[in-house]
């Protein structure tokens, strides 16, 4: 990223418009192959013509089995995320949505298929190494260490990093101001809201390439809903791809660019957010009508 | 109630200061050899309170720490302080043949240093090499599963010891440097040794130090990020194994410290002293809250004051009831404040 001070304020349109083209693999090649995907691609869409991205994408899941103990939760999940991409699963209770991101992080025991990030397999390998492919992970529950300041908790974000970055504390803290007016808080002390934004400072501190947040409006007010979701497309907005469950799925597919439907492990539906949202089936059994 | 009894404990002492049947000496001595001894629970209790919340288990064995600590230290202390007065193997296992060797601070200072230092590197390699052999493949076990096993590996550390060393209980330290601090201030007989004040000085050096390490290093950091939530700690690619083997490497090397200093303190050695002082850990971490560093040397320092000062009340046949008075005030603290005195406050 570049360190020239004029480019400061501009710093993060320009990494976000960067990653969405790589250099050496040109933007007219990639909608020719996502075309041609789009083609062969068999139908589980809602539509009749389906948009998932070419398998070239940043994420790329296919037949993952996956369950915790013995116990098998996921039947060959298939998830696709594109550079940049805004992807939702949403489902009923106990479909596995939260499992899909556990296993695709290297928390729940991998049983078959094949994960693929940014053209590594990281199929099998642990989050301590996963975490330096760029993929960052935000858990549902207890997600910042609550005996540790605020301004601890976003140092052990950064944690793998040998030199600390602080372009991107200061990054953070312009996005959350909150989180900078109590960085010498202790996290526990903090509202559910103000929690939800440090967990997610503390996975932007290494600049993730993908952002996986379970369940980000769990247990806010109705009021804060509508700012973390306002929160998550200005992430999504400067560059990082977003890969979220959400429990409140109207709001998420009317924001993301698709989402899946996952029922009882198993994909369901993929679709354009705004095609699930207005799909009769999907509306009448997952999102009550 | 507990505070009612509390304040005619404190009405009592006060009127046995004002009819002389309590001298202000006595109840400084009280005080003074309490704190003293409470730095070390506190110092041996920082290790215990540490692998409780970092590794998710009470270890059994941290007193057998403190015992290889003290014979590690005092082996060293010897075999520098005592060339040419005994075998070499002989002041290695504490037996100087004839005329004892006995170290001092002012008799061997440079003897005292090297064994606190042999201390603590010793008992960090006892605790690294267990870790590795006994509670790393069990990492994944259940809290209780690795309580016994530490229990076992008590017993085992504890035999080789009294194998290598036998079972008496020699003394080892010579006189040293005593202040008498009471006459000067006109109090009567109150006494100041050099080797407490080597206790109070070193003890004050680790706790500042273990602070200093927990609350700006990022190794001290993530220690307590593990501490806290082990699941995020992993999330965020905190090594946790570097942290736990970080967590013995301080853990142990505290508990060697204190080993050492008990010695320096109370003048004898034994195999089973480390096994001896653990209830009064375990005490003084609970009652610091567990998992509290703080907590841990407050708690000693609490545990201390009130094992020597319950001598007040508690004379002649009653003198041994002082160890089970100490353990009546811990549930009584614990039925008012269950979590602790620094319990569910902070980490560190």
């Amino acid at each position: 990223m570049s360190t020239d001070p004029d480019a400061e304020g501009e710093s993060n349109v320009e990494s976000g418009a960067a990653r969405e083209s790589p250099p050496g693999d040109a933007p007219e090649e990639r909608e020719a192959e996502r075309d041609a995907a789009a083609t062969t691609e068999e139908t589980r869409s809602a539509s009749a013509e389906t948009t998932r991205p070419d398998t070239e994408g940043l994420l790329a899941v296919r037949d993952l089995d996956a369950g915790y103990g013995d116990l098998q939760v996921l039947d060959e999940v298939d998830l696709d995320v594109a550079d940049g991409e805004y992807v939702v699963i949403v489902g009923p209770n106990g479909a596995g949505k939260s499992t899909v991101m556990k296993s695709v992080f290297g928390l729940t025991s991998f049983m078959g298929g094949a994960i693929e990030f940014d053209g590594t397999d990281i199929a099998g390998m642990v989050p301590e190494d996963i975490i330096h492919y760029g993929l960052g992970y935000v858990p549902q529950n207890e997600n910042v260490f609550a005996g540790l300041s605020v301004r601890e908790n976003l140092e052990m974000g950064a944690y793998i990093l040998d030199e600390f970055p602080d372009d991107k504390l200061a990054e953070v803290f312009e996005r959350f101001p909150i989180l900078e007016e109590r960085q010498e808080q202790k996290a526990g002390t903090l509202s559910g809201g103000q929690r939800q934004m440090l967990a997610m400072g503390r996975a932007l501190m290494l600049d993730p390439k993908l952002l996986m947040l379970d369940e980000p409006s769990a247990g806010l007010a109705p009021d804060l809903v509508d700012e973390m979701f306002d929160r998550i497309d200005g992430i999504n907005e400067s560059g990082t791809a977003i890969l979220m469950v959400e429990q409140n799925a109207k709001e998420a597919l009317r924001r993301c660019d698709r989402g899946y439907v996952l029922v009882n492990g198993s994909n369901r539906f993929e679709d354009d957010g705004d095609v699930l949202l207005h799909d009769e089936e999907v509306r009448q059994e997952f999102l009550g009508g | 109630m507990a505070g009612a009894v509390a304040v005619l404990l404190l009405l009592d002492l006060l009127r046995r200061l004002v009819d002389g049947s309590l001298g202000p000496s006595t109840l400084l001595t009280y005080l003074w050899t309490g704190l003293v001894i409470g730095l070390i629970y506190g110092l041996a209790g920082i290790g215990l309170s540490l692998t409780y919340s970092i590794l998710n288990f009470a270890n059994f064995a941290h007193g057998e720490y403190v015992t290889v600590g003290a014979f590690s230290g005092f082996s060293t202390a010897y075999l520098v302080a005592g060339g040419g007065i005994a075998t070499l193997g002989n002041l290695f296992l504490l037996r100087p043949a004839a005329g004892q060797v006995g170290v001092s601070i002012t008799s061997a200072p440079f003897a005292v240093v090297v064994g606190l230092l042999v201390a603590v590197v010793a008992t960090v390699v006892v605790a690294l090499v267990l870790d590795r052999v006994v509670y790393k493949p069990m990492r994944s076990a259940e809290g209780i599963s690795l309580l016994i096993a530490s229990i076992g590996v008590a017993f085992v550390v504890r035999y080789l010891l009294a194998i290598v060393y036998g079972t008496q209980r020699p003394g080892v330290t010579a006189g040293t440097q005593r202040y008498f601090v009471g006459e000067a201030l006109g109090l009567g007989r109150f006494i100041v040794d050099a080797h407490q004040l080597i206790i109070l000085v070193a003890a004050a050096v680790l706790v500042v130090g273990v602070h200093l390490l927990l609350t700006r290093t990022k190794l001290g950091k993530s220690m307590r990020a593990m501490a806290d939530n082990e699941d995020l700690a992993r999330v965020t690619g905190i090594p946790t194994e570097r942290v736990i083997r970080s967590t013995w490497v301080l853990g142990g090397g505290l508990a060697g410290a204190a080993g050492f200093l008990l010695v320096l303190s109370q003048g004898t050695i034994a195999y089973n002293i480390g096994w001896r002082l653990l209830l009064l850990i375990f005490a003084a971490v609970i009652l610091g809250g567990i998992g509290s560093v703080y907590g841990a040397v407050l708690g000693g320092i609490i545990i201390g004051i009130v094992q020597q000062a319950s001598a007040v009340w508690l004379s002649g046949v009653w003198s041994d009831m002082t160890l089970p008075v100490t353990f009546a005030l811990l549930i009584v603290i614990l039925l008012i404040r269950p979590q602790g005195i620094y319990g569910g406050v902070e980490t560190t």
